[in-house]
Parts: C-alpha cells; sequence; structure tokens
C-alpha cells in the first residue's frame, strides 16, 4: 500500500487558509482549553526547558558556587572535562549501568508480564501488586534499607556464607567489585512493577485469535511467543526501551544513598559525579558540573545516533530487509 | 510499505507548531526576565518583616538555643521572631549556596557545609561587618579573635563560639563492654599497640565488634587519617616551618596501614566500609561496637538522640600515640561559627545575639550542652557535664596546639586557596580505595597526591598574581618558621615569623 504524497500535500496547500482561520476561530471559541493547558506549559517551562536552557548557558561559565554569577569562560569547562579522568570514569559507570540494568529490566519484566498474563497463573492480583510496591517506595529509602540489607552483617550476605557461596561476609555495597552491581540489582528490582505493567498492556493488545491460530496450527508454547506475541509487541518494545532508558540514567537517589559513589569512584555514576562538582568540591564548580551534564547528554545523543544507524544497517543486511 | 502522512506541516502555523514553539519559548523568557539570569539577588535587600531567620547545623544545641538565648532575646524585643532553622552540616552548605542565588538567604547562619574560607565567602559579598554594632574585644572573648579568622581587613565579621583547642578522633568507650573484656575504661592506652590490643579484648570477650571505623564518606576519612598521622608524629597536613604538604610522608603511610590493620585482624566492624559517621555512632550507641572514635560532640548527641548509651557507661580515651613519643596534636584556631548575611536588615540584633554567644554566661551554659568545647575553655571546669566529656577537655588541653593560618599571616592566601581546584584522589579517598582493596600501591597513590597538590598550589598563585591586582602573596606565606608544634601559635607570634 503507498500514499501518494503529491496529492496530500496539494491538499494540505489548499486548506492552509482554512486550517489557519480555524484554528483562530477554535481558539476564540475554545479558549478554555488552551486555559487549562497554560498550567502544564508553564510547569513544563518551568522544571523542563528553564533549567535545560540555563544549563547550557552555565557550561560556558566559570562560576564559583559561591558566587552571584559566573564569568564567560568558553570552552574551557569542556576542555577541562575531556582531560578528566573522574569524568569519564563516571561517563563510563553511567553507560555501563544502562546497558546492564536497562535490558535486564525490560526483559525480567516481560517474562513477568507474560506470566502473570497467563490464565493458569494464580493469585495475579496479589502478585502484581506486590511487583508494583518497590515502584511506589522512595527511591532514597530504598537506599538506605539496602545498604542495611547488602552489608556484611546484612542478611544477603549471612546465607551466602550459610549456604557456603562465599567464605566470609561480602559487604556488597562497599567492595569496589560490586557496588555499582549491587545498584543495577535495586533498580532493576525497585523498577520491574512498573515496566511489568507496561508489558502487560501491551499483551492486552495482541488479539486473542492470532493465539488460537497459532494453536491450531500446532504451534509450541515457545513458537507462539517467538513468532507470534514478540512480533506484535515489538512497537511497545521500543517505547519501553526508551522509557526505561531515561530512568536508568536517573539513578541518582538510589546509587548516593547506597554507595555514595564509592567506594574509589567504583559506583560514581555521572549525576554523583555532577553533584560533587557542584555542592560537594572545595569551591563548588556550577559552570563545570553544567558542562558535564551537557558534555554527557551530547555523548549519549551520539551513541544514540551511531547505534540507530547501526541497527539500521543491519537491518538492510537481513534478507529481504529495508532501510 | 511507504507511507508518507502529511498532518499540515509546513501549512502556516498549526495548533501543535504554536504550542510546541512559542509557548515553551515565552515561558522561558518569561522566566528568564524574572530572574535575571540569576543576577537579580545583587539588588534584593531584606526588609524587616519581624522575623530574624538564624540557620545552623546544631541539632544538640536546639534546646540551649531556642530557650536559654532566643527566648529571653524575643522577650526583650517584643517585635522579633527568631525562625530557626536546623539541617544537616552538608545540606546547610547546599541550602545556602541556592538561597543566596534565590535571594532568600537567613540573616544569621553558620559556614558549616560550604567548605571554602570565611575570606572567600567575604570577597563575594556573603556577610556584613559587626564591629561597630557591638564590643567583643573587651569581652575575654577578646582574645581568641585572630585577623585572617574572624577579622578581615580590620573589620571584625564573626567571633569563636568554640575553642579550636579540640580534635575529632577522640575514642569513645563503651565501659560496659570494656569492663565486660576486663579493661579499665578509665585507663587509656598510651601507644598504637596497647590500643590495638585493648581494641581486641573487647572483640576476643564480648558479641560486640572491637572497633568501628566509617569507610564511606572520604570527607570524613580524610580528616581522620590526619589526626592519626599527627599521633605518629606528622606534624598535620603541612609542615608549617617549611610550608610542605605532608601527605606522602611515613607518618601518613604509617596512619592508613594502621587503621587497615583493625580490618585484617578481623576486630573492626565488619560493616564499616558502608558506614557514614553517623551510621557507625548508631551501631556504636546500640552497643554493637566496643570503641568508635569521633569528634567531642559525640556525646552531647547521644543525650539528645540515645540517652540510654550515655547511661549505660561512656568512657574518652586520649588518642594513642604510635609509640611512647606525645606528639601534639595541632588545629588551627576556633573559626567564627555564625555570620550576619550581608543583606539582613537585623545586622544590630544578629550582631547581639553573636556578641551574647561569646560571653561568659552563654559560654558555661555551652559547656553544659557537651557539643565542642566552648571557645572559653575553663567554663568546662564549672559546668555540669558528663565525667567523660570533661575528661576529654583535660585530653585536650593537654594534646592539642593552636597551629598557624596562612590567610591570618597574609589575607591573600585566601584567593590562592579559592583558585585551587580539588585534586582527587585526596587522602581520604586514597585511605578508601586502599581500605576497600581497589588499590594496594599506597605509596604511589600518597606521593601522586602530594605532587599534584604542589603543583595545584604553585599554578594557583601564579594565577593570583597574573590577575595583576596587585597581591602580594606565595607559596613562603605558608611557611611559618617560628612555629613549634609543642606551643600555641598566637597573634603576636605572626609578626615575627
Amino acid at each position: 500500500m503507498t500514499f501518494v504524497s503529491s496529492d496530500l500535500t496539494r491538499s494540505a496547500r489548499a486548506d492552509r487558509p482554512r486550517t489557519r482561520q480555524s484554528f483562530a476561530r477554535r481558539l476564540r471559541e475554545h479558549w478554555w482549553v488552551y486555559l487549562f493547558l497554560l498550567p502544564t506549559l508553564v510547569g513544563y517551562g518551568l522544571y523542563t526547558v528553564y533549567p535545560l536552557l540555563a544549563s547550557w548557558v552555565y557550561a560556558f561559565m566559570d562560576w564559583p558556587g559561591f558566587a552571584l554569577a559566573g564569568t564567560f569562560n568558553g570552552l574551557e569547562n569542556f576542555v577541562q572535562l575531556w582531560n578528566d579522568p573522574l569524568f569519564w570514569n563516571a561517563f563510563g559507570k553511567s553507560l555501563l549501568f544502562l546497558v546492564v540494568a536497562m535490558p535486564t529490566r525490560v526483559v525480567l519484566a516481560l517474562l513477568l508480564a507474560l506470566w502473570l498474563n497467563s490464565r493458569s497463573t494464580p493469585f495475579k492480583g496479589v502478585f502484581r501488586t506486590l511487583f508494583f510496591l518497590p515502584v511506589v517506595t522512595t527511591g532514597a529509602i530504598i537506599g538506605i534499607v539496602f545498604t542495611l540489607l547488602l552489608d556484611a552483617q546484612g542478611p544477603i550476605s549471612l546465607a551466602l556464607v550459610w549456604a557456603g557461596i562465599t567464605d566470609t561476609p561480602v559487604n556488597f555495597v562497599a567492595h569496589p567489585d560490586t557496588s555499582l552491581w549491587s545498584g543495577v540489582a535495586v533498580w532493576v528490582w525497585k523498577w520491574l512493577g512498573i515496566t511489568m505493567i507496561y508489558w502487560l498492556a501491551a499483551l492486552q493488545t495482541v488479539p486473542t485469535d492470532v493465539h488460537e491460530a497459532a494453536q491450531l496450527d500446532g504451534a509450541s508454547g515457545w513458537q507462539e511467543f517467538w513468532r507470534v506475541t514478540l512480533p506484535l509487541l515489538i512497537p511497545f518494545l521500543i517505547i519501553i526501551t526508551l522509557i526505561d532508558t531515561v530512568s536508568a540514567l536517573n539513578v541518582f537517589d538510589l546509587m548516593q544513598t547506597m554507595t555514595g559513589g564509592g567506594p574509589a569512584f567504583s559506583s560514581e555514576v555521572i549525576e554523583i559525579f555532577i553533584y560533587r562538582t557542584a555542592f560537594a568540591a572545595t569551591t563548588p564548580q556550577l559552570g563545570y558540573a553544567s558542562a558535564a551534564a551537557v558534555l554527557f547528554g551530547l555523548l549519549t545523543v551520539v551513541l544514540a545516533i551511531v547505534q540507530a544507524f547501526g541497527i539500521r544497517a543491519a537491518r538492510g543486511m537481513m534478507p529481504g530487509g529495508n532501510s | 510499505m511507504t507511507q508518507n502522512t502529511h498532518d499540515g506541516a509546513g501549512a502556516g502555523i498549526s495548533r501543535r507548531r504554536l504550542l510546541g514553539t512559542a509557548g515553551p519559548l515565552s515561558v522561558a523568557g518569561l522566566l528568564a526576565a524574572c530572574t535575571g539570569g540569576g543576577q537579580s539577588t545583587e539588588e534584593s535587600a531584606q526588609t524587616r518583616d519581624g522575623t530574624l531567620q538564624w540557620w545552623d547545623q546544631f541539632r544538640p544545641l536546639t534546646e540551649l538555643f531556642e530557650n536559654e538565648m532566643f527566648a529571653p532575646f524575643m522577650q526583650e524585643h517584643s517585635d522579633l521572631a527568631i525562625e530557626r532553622r536546623q539541617l544537616d552540616a552538608a545540606d546547610l552548605g547546599e541550602a545556602l549556596q541556592v538561597a543566596r542565588r534565590s535571594g532568600q538567604m537567613p540573616d544569621v547562619h553558620s559556614s558549616a557545609g560550604l567548605g571554602t574560607t570565611p575570606a572567600a565567602l567575604i570577597s563575594q559579598g556573603w556577610f556584613q561587618p559587626i564591629g561597630d554594632l557591638v564590643d567583643v574585644d573587651s569581652q575575654p572573648i577578646g582574645e581568641s579573635i585572630y585577623e585572617g579568622v574572624h577579622r578581615f581587613g580590620g573589620e571584625l565579621y564573626s567571633v569563636p563560639m568554640f575553642s579550636g583547642r579540640l580534635h575529632d578522633a577522640t575514642p569513645w568507650i563503651n565501659t560496659q563492654l570494656a569492663e565486660q573484656a576486663g579493661i579499665d575504661p578509665e585507663v587509656s592506652p598510651a601507644t598504637w599497640e596497647d590500643f590495638r590490643s585493648a581494641v581486641k579484648q573487647i572483640d576476643d570477650a564480648t558479641d560486640a565488634s572491637g572497633i568501628v571505623l566509617p569507610q564511606k564518606d572520604a570527607q570524613f576519612l580524610n580528616g581522620f587519617v590526619t589526626w592519626i598521622a599527627q599521633t605518629a608524629g606528622a606534624p598535620g597536613a603541612i609542615d608549617w616551618t617549611t610550608g610542605e604538604y605532608q601527605f606522602a610522608t611515613p607518618p601518613f603511610l604509617d596512619a592508613i596501614e594502621y587503621l587497615k590493620s583493625f580490618q585484617d585482624d578481623g576486630i573492626m566492624h565488619p560493616s564499616s566500609p558502608s558506614m557514614g559517621p553517623r551510621d557507625a555512632r548508631a551501631r556504636w550507641a546500640a552497643g554493637e561496637v566496643g570503641i568508635y572514635m569521633w569528634g567531642s560532640w559525640i556525646i552531647g548527641g547521644l543525650t539528645v538522640d540515645e540517652p540510654e548509651s550515655v547511661e549505660r557507661g561512656i568512657a574518652a580515651w586520649s588518642i594513642p600515640r604510635q609509640d611512647s613519643t606525645r606528639h601534639k596534636l595541632t588545629r588551627g584556631p576556633g573559626a567564627g561559627q555564625f555570620w550576619v548575611n550581608a543583606d539582613s536588615a537585623y545586622a544590630q540584633e544578629a550582631a547581639e545575639l553573636l556578641a551574647l554567644m561569646s560571653g561568659e554566661e552563654f559560654q558555661a551554659k555551652l559547656a553544659g550542652a557537651m557539643d565542642q568545647p566552648p571557645a572559653l575553655l575553663d567554663s568546662v571546669e564549672d559546668a555540669d557535664v558528663h565525667p567523660a566529656y570533661a575528661r576529654m577537655v583535660e585530653h585536650f588541653t593537654e594534646d592539642v596546639r593552636i597551629a598557624p593560618v596562612p590567610e591570618s599571616g597574609n589575607p591573600a592566601t585566601w584567593k590562592v586557596v579559592a583558585e585551587m581546584t580539588d585534586i582527587h584522589p585526596n587522602v581520604g579517598e586514597i585511605a578508601q580505595a586502599y581500605l576497600s582493596g581497589a588499590s594496594d600501591s599506597l605509596q604511589a597513590d600518597l606521593t601522586a597526591y602530594y605532587d599534584a597538590m604542589n603543583v595545584e598550589r604553585e599554578r594557583a598563585v601564579e594565577a593570583i598574581v597574573a590577575e595583576g591586582e596587585g597581591e602580594d602573596v606565595g607559596v613562603e606565606d605558608w611557611v611559618f618558621a617560628n612555629w613549634d608544634r609543642e606551643s600555641d601559635y598566637t597573634a603576636d607570634d605572626y609578626g615575627s615569623r
């Protein structure tokens, strides 16, 4: 099926005066709709657009946190960042967190949703509630609780010793080899419930007759999932991945309370680096911290674009694929 | 399948485009106009609205401040209400930075959590002088006022509330556990080895751990290691006779190795690596640990938060030395705790409150609160304090001497300090890495930090001189050749260095 664009373009051009007139009229007639939109717009501008723009401006300033305003210093902050090993350490930790935690959360939540979507699963409502509870619990509280659960005297460590898996108690949150992974595990556990809800909603959109047809054709459970369910869930997968990706880059409360970025910067994600630079340095550097946020954002966008091109190229190479 | 759909795009101003562009832009423009890019606060002078705002971090002093100072003061000034806000030190520093930029500064606040020197803050217009509003010089506290610490350019800005004669590594003993282990809690072990034996004895003889060392907060470790290094002979982070940093010297190395030995011997609380200082205090109070080394304020805090741990039995030991040589520990004079905001409309009242705090009557009450020892240290003798607190103050009197401060020798040094950027990993982070096993090259890490600090100080000095504002400052301003760590460095000594 192909839509011919030129016809539509002509049609749109013909409608242009009418559309403009129509909008002006609608604005007059339904002004209250736009009035109701105003608080959202103001809130969005106040808490999203303004900080975003401000951070770009600050990134080009030498601004000690004690001064009322900074002075323009061009690209100096970015040059300094480029040569700051702790920035790259934090950058790497954030990306590592992302590439491990996000897919884990998406896949585990899907498996959970499939299980809870099954007709044979008992107590579905109870399980859904249980898995969703951590979502509505404050991240900082969870961080503090898990610091106790995961320390050397916590039940997890003691259980491992009891089971003979380790000889001595392990302080998971304070060991350089495990601190980041502790954060990943707790983050996945905390947010699993919301991704599970997304998947459950997505599963409701898969028509039952498609499943029945597959079963009539003799498809096994795995074939039914792989060849029927999963392809129909792909659009949702993209959206859910996007949402979880953004979430995996916002882990400050959890990591700050669990590890504080330590020990020895082993779990210092980019948000903690920015916080430390902006508030906890001997002389706080607002410009430098803003530049770190901007540079991290830019590098993440570059990586996303490279990834998108990679996916496109891979599709192109697939038999029957198009780009 | 190819789909080309058109939604009127490019056909004039659609509703979506209008909302998508004009809305956010106008909001952003409006906001920028409202805030003036964060600079409008320069013009915001506060008005006398009947309330004096007061921010500090002294939770154990809540009752003292509110009942003993604010309440009588408000009775005398019936048109004035004092609103106090208490925050943790780190939170206070952040809150002040934000408040400063948004024009919501309190009239009086402590400088905890801000990290930088008062001189740097004064240069940025944070505070106003109080010397013309109250007479402090004629009071006993006048002897403890230093140029570059309380007085800047001849103007008095603050007064010391606490004594400088203290350190943050007093061993606090759970006497119940000590007695259970057959240790006399009133007798301080003299050396590191004696101390380690006592810790081991508690660990072996009781269900509790011998000692706890919170390692989560690298800033805490930074200060703590410096104190322990001083007990091994280090003159401090800087040797004032030469102006040299000391981070790569044997005492620092020995101090970190000594701390690690408790961990290696299995007599340190196993959760130490994931604890901050307050967590460690809570575990100590809960009876999980025999000994916790922290500041003088611990007993005042426990009296408020966990009084049963004080009633159970608490003792304070003298800080142990590496060997039989009783090296003195050194620290700068008692800093100004409270400052009056430059825009405050209640400068007179604020100055009067600060003067009250440095008076003998308040200082005696301050001793009773058992926070940091009061600036007038003698008032502890007559105050109703716990015997462990009184013993601790005796230890301080014997062990701690007042060190010089570069800002007092040459006020321009603050600019160098402000120009210096933080070097990482610092001593605290190096210790954290070594204790956690993230690094085993302790000497190399300390040497790298020492080298980097020297380079950074020299760079900062050159940068300040190059600014061409006539600043006569150099690395030699960190040298006090007449300094003797066995005695206090007094205001008179600056002139003869």
